[in-house]
C-alpha cells in the first residue's frame, strides 16, 4: 500500500467510526412535560431560608427556566422547569439584611449535589456498609408504619426516639408534638458546637435562656472572649453586617474591638487588640476587669444586680481577682488588665461577649457568668450598644441530649433527622456502638453520611429549596423575627418532606392519631390563629417552658443557683506527658463538618491560613522552630484518646503551648467531595462535658505532638492567588532534605 | 540562503499525516452528525471538545465548519411539525412560541401546548395520535433549537425589544408559511443585524449586542 492509499483508507475508516459514535444522544433522552409555565430567559426571585446553621438567614433564590435531570414516577429523564440558580441574602430579612455568608452562598449545591439521595432506600448489606437498594415510597412507608405499629401493639411507644438538630422553630415544635402524640419521649438534639452553656448562663444572669444579640453598631468598646462572631459563632451574617456599621462609626471616634483568646481566629485578626490568654481562664480576666471597675469606683458592684449575685465574692468587690492575681492565673499582665478595665468603663456603651473555646472547658459556665456580670456592671444589658434578647414567640421545646439516648435501654426505633453524631462525637463516646444497639433506624437526610449509613431505611427529604421552610431566629435582630417561605422550585427527585412523611405515617398507623394532625407542614405553618397550628391541640402544652421576652423585667428563677466559684479548668491528659492544649475550632466554611460535602466550601481558602481541601494543624512559629518543624511537615498528634496525623501550618498567633485544628474534614463516608479528605480532630477529643451541662468540653483535651514526616504533595494545600500552592519543602531545611 | 529543507518536510512519518487527516475529518463529521446544535455547551461532553482549542470555536469541527460556512439549514427534530399547516389555519407565532414579548428567548412549545387544540382537532391523524399518546404518558418532545448563537460568539439577542419595535418574525426567521419543519431560512451574520439596525436607526453600538 502506498502512502496515498494509506491516508485515504485511514481517513475513511476514521470518519466512519466518528460518525457512528457521534449521533445525537439528546433525541433519545426521555423528556417530561413541563409542570409549570415560565417565560424563558426571565428570572424571578423567590424567598427561602438558609438551612446550613441555626441563624435562620432569609435568602432569595434567583429562579429561571432550565432543563434539569429529574426523577418522575420512578423514571429518570429531563424536564424544563424553574430552577434556582443563585442565592443571595434577602434585603427585607431582619437577620441577613441582604447579605449571605460563604456557606449560605454554597447552600445551592445541596439541591444539585450529584450524590444527593433521589429515592427511598432500604439497607441490604451490613450496617454501615452503605449497601442499599431502591424501594418505592409505598413500601418504605409501609415498613415504617409496621415498625411503629409493633411498638404500639407492645405498648412500648417510649421506645421510639427522634434525633434532630436543636433548631428553634415551628418544625421542632411539630416534631415534638408528633412524638408526644405517639407516646414517645421528647426529641433528642445534637450539635457539636452547642451554645447550651451560654444559654443556661444567660438564663441565670438575665432570665433569658437564649443566645444574645450584640448591638455592635452602637457599641463604643467591644471585648470578645473567644467569640468568633465574624466567622462561625451565632448569627454571623447579622453580626458581620453590624460590625461593618460599627467600623464606619462617625467622627465620635473609632470603636475599639479587643479579642481575648489563645488563638488568632478570624475575628481576632480583625480586632484592634489581641489579648493572648491561657486557655480556660477567660472568665478570670472578665472578673479582673470588673474588680478594677468596682475598686476604682467607676461603677458600683450593685449595678450588676442579679448577674453579679451569680458570682461568688461579687458583693465584696471580687477581692480574689486583683490584677496581680489575674496575671498569675491568665498570663495577662496586670497593667494590661488595669488599662482594659479603665477603657471598658470609660467607653460607654461597652459590651463583652463570650463563646467558643472558653465555654468548652470544664469551667465554661463560670466564664459565661463572669462575662454576663461584667456586662451588667457597666449597664450594657438591653440598651443600645449592649446585649439584648429577641423576644421569643412561643415556648421553647424541651429536648434531650444524645447521652440520654445512648444510656440505659436502647430505643427500638430511631428516626434520624439529618444529624451526624457519629462523625461529630469523640471516638470514646462510642456513639456508633450505641446506635448499633438500636434495632431499626430510619434516616431522613438527603445524603449518606457516617450516621445515616447505619440506617435500615432512608427516606430522603426534599432540599430546602423544594420545601416549606421556617425559622424563628434566636439572635441577630433587635426585634422578634419569625419567617416561613414556600418552595422556590419543584422537587427534582422522588423525595418527600420529612414532616409530611411523618404526618402521613400518623394517619396510616393501625391506630391513627386522634384528633388528626395537619396533613402537611404547609398546612401547619399556615395554621392561622391557633398558635400551635394544631387543630384540637391540647390547651396546655406539656413539657415546655415559656421564655421571658423581656430579660430585665423577668422575675428571678424560683431556684436561684448558688454563686459560682472559679475552679481551674480540668484538662484531659497529664501536662507532663501531653504538653499542648488541643484547640479544635469550627471551620469557617465546613462548620462542624456538616457542610464538607459542598465542593465550593472545600474550594474556599480558609481566611486565616488560606488552606483548602485538607486538614492542618496550627503550631506556634517559634515553637515549631524549636522542634525543627517547617510548614507542611507531617505531625502526629496524640491525645489520651487517640492519634491522628495532619500537616503543620505555622501560625504566629497561637500560644506556644497550644496546637489548633479546624473541624470539618476527616469524613469516612460523606459524598465524593468529603470522603477521605483530611482528618477528624473530634475523634481524639476527651468525652468530658462542661460542668452542670451536657455540652461537650471540646477545648479540654491535651495532646503531644511529634514530627513524623516530610511535607507531601497533597498534604497542606494553600491558595496562592490563582492557583493552588504547596509549601516549598526544601525551604529552610538544607540539602539533606 | 537558508530555505526550508524539502527533505526535512518529506521525512514526516506517514502516520502523522494520516492522523492529522483523520482528526480533522472526524471532528468535522462529528459536527455534521449533530447539526444545529450549539457547540461547547457544558452539559454535553463530545469527543474532541476543548474549551481552549480556540477562543471562537470549541472544537476543531466547529472551526472547520465555520471556515466553510457550512452550517446546515435543517435541524433534526423529533416530530414532523408543519408550520405551513398551522399558519394557514390562522395560528400566530406567539400562540406556541410564548415569552418573546416578555423576554429574551422564544419558548418552545410542550406537548401540553399542542393538546390545547389537538385534544379536539384532527384527533384521527396518526401524528396527532402519537402526540396524544405522549401526553398521556406525561412525556414531552425533544425539540432542537433552529436558531441559536454559540456561546463563543459573544453575542446576546433579546426578542422582547424587537417585538416591541414591530419587527416581524419573518424578518429573521423567513416566511414560515412556506416551511414545514422550521429551517434556517436567514443566515444571521453580524452584517445582517447591523444592516437592519441601520435601517431602523437602532443603536449599532458594540455593547448593544456584545456584552
Amino acid at each position: 500500500m502506498d502512502r496515498r492509499n494509506f491516508i485515504k483508507l485511514t481517513a475513511i475508516s476514521g470518519t466512519t467510526a466518528a460518525l457512528t459514535a457521534c449521533g445525537n444522544p439528546e433525541n433519545q433522552i426521555i423528556r417530561f412535560i413541563p409542570e409549570e409555565d415560565l417565560v424563558p430567559g426571565i428570572a424571578t426571585w423567590k424567598p427561602s431560608i438558609c438551612p446550613l446553621c441555626h441563624a435562620g438567614c432569609g435568602v432569595i433564590a434567583r429562579v429561571m427556566e432550565g432543563d434539569a435531570e429529574v426523577f418522575r414516577n420512578g423514571q429518570p429523564g429531563v424536564i424544563r422547569m424553574g430552577l434556582a440558580k443563585k442565592l443571595e441574602g434577602n434585603p427585607e430579612d431582619a437577620i441577613s439584611q441582604g447579605k449571605l455568608c460563604s456557606r449560605g452562598q454554597a447552600a445551592i449545591q445541596v439541591t444539585y449535589h450529584p450524590d444527593r439521595l433521589a429515592n427511598p432506600r432500604k439497607r441490604t448489606g451490613e450496617r454501615g456498609s452503605g449497601q442499599f437498594v431502591d424501594i418505592s415510597w409505598d413500601e418504605a412507608i409501609k415498613e415504617l408504619v409496621g415498625q411503629l405499629d409493633a411498638l404500639v401493639a407492645a405498648n412500648d411507644q417510649s421506645s421510639l426516639a427522634l434525633l434532630t438538630k436543636p433548631r428553634r422553630g415551628r418544625r421542632l415544635e411539630l416534631l415534638a408534638q408528633w412524638l408526644q402524640r405517639f407516646g414517645a419521649k421528647a426529641p433528642v438534639t445534637f450539635e457539636l458546637f452547642s451554645d447550651d452553656a451560654l444559654r443556661r448562663a444567660n438564663g441565670i444572669s438575665f432570665g433569658a435562656a437564649q443566645l444574645p444579640t450584640v448591638d455592635f453598631e452602637h457599641a463604643r468598646y467591644v471585648v470578645s472572649f473567644g467569640a468568633d462572631f465574624l466567622g462561625t459563632w451565632n448569627s454571623s451574617v447579622a453580626q458581620s453586617a453590624a460590625y461593618g456599621r460599627m467600623r464606619q462609626s462617625g467622627p465620635g471616634g473609632r470603636t475599639k474591638l479587643v479579642h481575648v483568646d489563645a488563638r488568632l481566629s478570624q475575628t481576632a485578626g480583625n480586632a484592634d487588640e489581641f489579648v493572648a490568654i491561657k486557655p480556660g481562664t477567660e472568665g478570670v480576666l472578665a472578673l479582673g476587669l470588673a474588680h478594677v471597675i468596682i475598686a476604682s469606683q467607676l461603677r458600683p458592684a450593685a449595678a450588676a444586680g442579679r448577674a453579679g449575685a451569680a458570682i461568688d465574692g461579687w458583693a465584696g468587690g471580687l477581692s480574689a481577682f486583683t490584677p496581680a492575681e489575674v496575671e498569675k492565673k491568665t498570663g495577662v499582665a496586670a497593667a494590661k488588665v488595669e488599662r482594659l478595665a479603665r477603657e471598658f468603663a470609660a467607653s460607654a456603651p461597652a459590651v463583652a461577649l463570650v463563646s467558643g473555646a472558653p465555654l468548652a472547658h470544664s469551667n465554661g459556665m463560670f466564664h459565661a457568668l463572669a462575662v454576663n456580670a461584667l456586662n451588667a456592671l457597666v449597664g450594657s444589658v438591653n440598651v443600645p450598644g449592649g446585649v439584648s434578647f429577641i423576644p421569643q414567640p412561643g415556648p421553647a421545646v424541651v429536648t434531650r441530649g444524645v447521652a440520654d439516648l445512648l444510656a440505659g435501654t436502647a430505643p427500638k426505633v430511631l428516626l434520624l433527622d439529618d444529624v451526624n453524631p457519629v462523625f461529630a462525637s469523640p471516638a470514646t463516646s462510642q456513639v456508633a456502638d450505641g446506635l448499633k444497639r438500636i434495632p431499626f433506624i430510619v434516616s431522613f437526610g438527603s445524603f449518606v453520611d457516617e450516621t445515616s449509613a447505619m440506617a435500615d431505611l432512608i427516606l430522603p427529604d426534599h432540599s430546602f429549596l423544594e420545601s416549606w421552610v421556617e425559622a424563628v431566629p434566636e439572635s441577630g435582630s433587635a426585634k422578634a423575627v419569625a419567617i416561613s417561605a414556600g418552595p422556590v422550585m419543584r422537587p427534582l427527585y422522588d423525595t418527600r418532606p420529612t414532616i409530611d412523611v411523618l404526618l402521613d405515617v400518623s394517619r396510616k398507623l393501625a391506630k391513627p392519631f386522634a384528633p388528626a394532625l395537619p396533613n402537611t407542614f404547609e398546612e401547619f405553618l399556615n395554621g392561622g390563629g391557633n398558635p400551635s397550628g394544631l387543630p384540637g391541640a391540647p390547651a396546655k402544652p406539656t413539657g415546655t417552658v415559656r421564655l421571658k421576652p423581656d430579660a430585665t423585667s423577668a422575675s428571678p428563677k424560683p431556684e436561684a443557683p448558688s454563686p459560682v466559684v472559679y475552679a481551674d479548668p480540668v484538662f484531659d491528659g497529664d501536662s507532663a506527658q501531653y504538653p499542648y492544649h488541643f484547640l479544635p475550632y469550627a471551620s469557617q466554611t465546613l462548620s462542624d463538618g456538616s457542610t464538607a460535602h459542598l465542593p465550593w466550601l472545600q474550594e474556599i481558602p480558609d481566611p486565616m491560613s488560606s488552606a483548602m481541601w485538607c486538614s492542618w494543624v496550627e503550631i506556634n512559629e517559634q515553637k515549631a522552630a524549636e522542634l525543627t518543624i517547617v510548614q507542611g511537615d507531617l505531625i502526629e498528634i496524640t491525645s489520651p484518646h487517640g492519634t491522628l496525623r495532619a500537616h503543620a501550618f505555622l501560625n504566629p498567633g497561637i500560644a506556644p503551648d497550644a496546637v489548633a485544628m479546624p473541624v470539618g474534614q476527616g469524613h469516612t463516608n460523606f459524598t465524593r467531595y468529603a470522603t477521605g479528605v483530611g482528618v477528624n480532630p473530634i475523634a481524639i477529643l476527651s468525652p468530658a462535658v462542661v460542668a452542670d451541662t451536657n455540652v461537650l468540653a471540646w477545648s479540654s483535651t491535651r495532646v503531644k505532638i511529634a514530627r513524623v514526616g516530610e511535607p507531601a504533595i497533597d498534604g497542606l494545600i494553600l491558595f496562592g492567588g490563582a492557583t493552588r500552592e504547596r509549601p516549598d519543602w526544601t525551604h529552610g531545611r538544607g540539602e539533606e532534605h | 540562503m537558508a530555505f526550508p529543507s524539502r527533505k526535512a518536510a518529506g521525512t514526516w512519518p506517514n502516520w502523522v499525516l494520516a492522523f492529522l487527516v483523520v482528526v480533522t475529518m472526524a471532528t468535522a463529521a462529528c459536527e455534521f452528525a449533530s447539526p444545529g446544535q450549539p457547540s461547547g455547551m457544558a452539559e454535553r461532553s463530545r469527543w474532541g471538545t476543548s474549551a481552549v482549542l480556540t477562543p471562537a470555536h470549541a472544537t476543531a469541527g466547529d472551526a472547520v465548519k465555520a471556515f466553510f460556512d457550512s452550517r446546515p439549514d435543517t435541524v433534526a427534530q423529533p416530530f414532523d411539525f408543519s408550520h405551513q399547516i398551522h399558519l394557514s389555519k390562522g395560528a400566530v407565532c406567539t400562540d406556541c412560541h410564548t415569552g418573546v414579548e416578555q423576554g429574551p428567548r422564544a419558548g418552545l412549545p410542550s406537548v401540553s401546548t399542542c393538546m390545547i387544540c389537538h385534544s379536539q382537532i384532527a384527533t384521527d391523524r396518526p401524528l396527532i395520535q402519537q402526540l396524544t399518546k405522549l401526553s398521556e404518558q406525561g412525556l414531552d418532545l425533544n425539540w432542537n433549537r433552529v436558531y441559536d448563537y454559540q456561546p463563543q460568539a459573544h453575542v446576546r439577542f433579546n426578542h422582547a425589544p424587537h417585538i416591541a419595535a414591530k419587527v416581524a418574525c419573518s424578518t429573521c426567521h423567513g416566511n414560515q408559511q412556506e416551511q414545514t419543519v422550521a429551517r434556517r431560512a436567514v443566515n444571521m451574520t453580524m452584517s445582517f443585524c447591523v444592516n437592519c439596525h441601520k435601517e431602523k436607526q437602532a443603536s449599532n453600538d458594540c455593547l448593544t449586542c456584545h456584552y
